[in-house]
């Protein structure tokens, strides 16, 4: 299901992609994201410091950055948008044929977000999940100013499980963060990483990369 | 290539210790074959309609 949520473009014609809020999230999950991602693979590329507490303490960030965004895109966003659903699946069989040449008509417009944004987002959130409770797991192991260790919680046989899921989710999560810096460096993508630094696209990108139908334009409201 | 990382307990039994770090350069390695792919595929797709004009 994908019903849009409604639009108001601003006094200068451009259309509101991302409020304030979102953008703010995005990017203090960005540097979240990073400062995870160094605190736990520099010291294994060799690059040794103390890293556990800024590790833990950046992750406490992400687990409350999460859980706002999950209640600020059920309450005030349309959390369907971001949804894959049944049309999506025939979309990206048009689109692949498309890639591959199969097929002269470019595929249908997406509603707000499109499909590989759709799929990105799906991959990140399964990743970042896993990520975050086994994190969440495995700070019962270390002091912090809220409690005192426990290693004994849990047998040592899924201590091993809950680290094995934790490492393969982090080094998923860095490759998806690669992929997902190029595209946003892509000449043909910055239309989205300004909407995502300034929050509008213009007029023009909004018809040449979204159907009308799928993201509606409230043309009756001040954004 | 290791596929896991081994700990010994305080018993000498064999633990499991977490994911091997063996497998960190395939992760970056995947993200950059894919960059890679992307581009050659955009500039062989543009090349493609350029020569048709």
């Amino acid at each position: 299901m994908n019903r849009g949520t409604p639009v108001s473009p601003d006094d200068f014609g451009r259309v509101i992609r991302h409020r304030w809020p979102d953008r703010l999230y995005h990017w203090v999950m960005a540097i979240t994201v990073l400062t995870l991602l160094g605190t736990a693979f520099l010291p294994i590329i060799g690059v040794k410091f103390a890293w556990v507490e800024a590790h833990w303490i950046a992750g406490v960030v992400s687990i409350g950055l999460v859980l706002m965004h999950i209640v600020r895109v059920s309450i005030w966003l349309d959390i369907w948008s971001m949804m894959i659903g049944p049309r999506d699946v025939c979309d990206t069989w048009s689109a692949a044929r498309w890639a591959l040449g199969l097929r002269t008509d470019p595929p249908p417009l997406p509603g707000k977000y499109p499909l590989l944004q759709k799929f990105y987002h799906a991959a990140i959130v399964l990743t970042v999940v896993a990520l975050l409770v086994t994190g969440a797991m495995m700070m019962v192991r270390i002091d912090t100013p809220f409690w005192v260790r426990n290693p004994y919680w849990l047998s040592a046989e899924t201590w091993g499980i809950v680290y094995v899921v934790h490492d393969l989710a982090a080094m998923m999560v860095l490759a998806l963060v690669i992929v997902h810096i190029y595209f946003g460096l892509r000449p043909e993508k910055l239309w989205i990483t300004r909407s995502m630094i300034l929050g509008w696209i213009t007029r023009a990108d909004y018809a040449a990369h979204h159907d009308p139908a799928r993201w509606k334009l409230d043309t009756g409201e001040r954004g | 290539m290791e596929l896991f990382r081994i700990t010994h307990d305080a018993w000498g039994q064999e633990t499991l210790a977490g994911a091997s770090w063996d497998l960190l350069p395939w992760f970056v390695g995947a993200a950059a074959a894919f960059i890679v792919l992307h581009a050659s595929w955009l500039l062989v797709r543009r090349l493609g309609k350029g020569g048709s004009r």
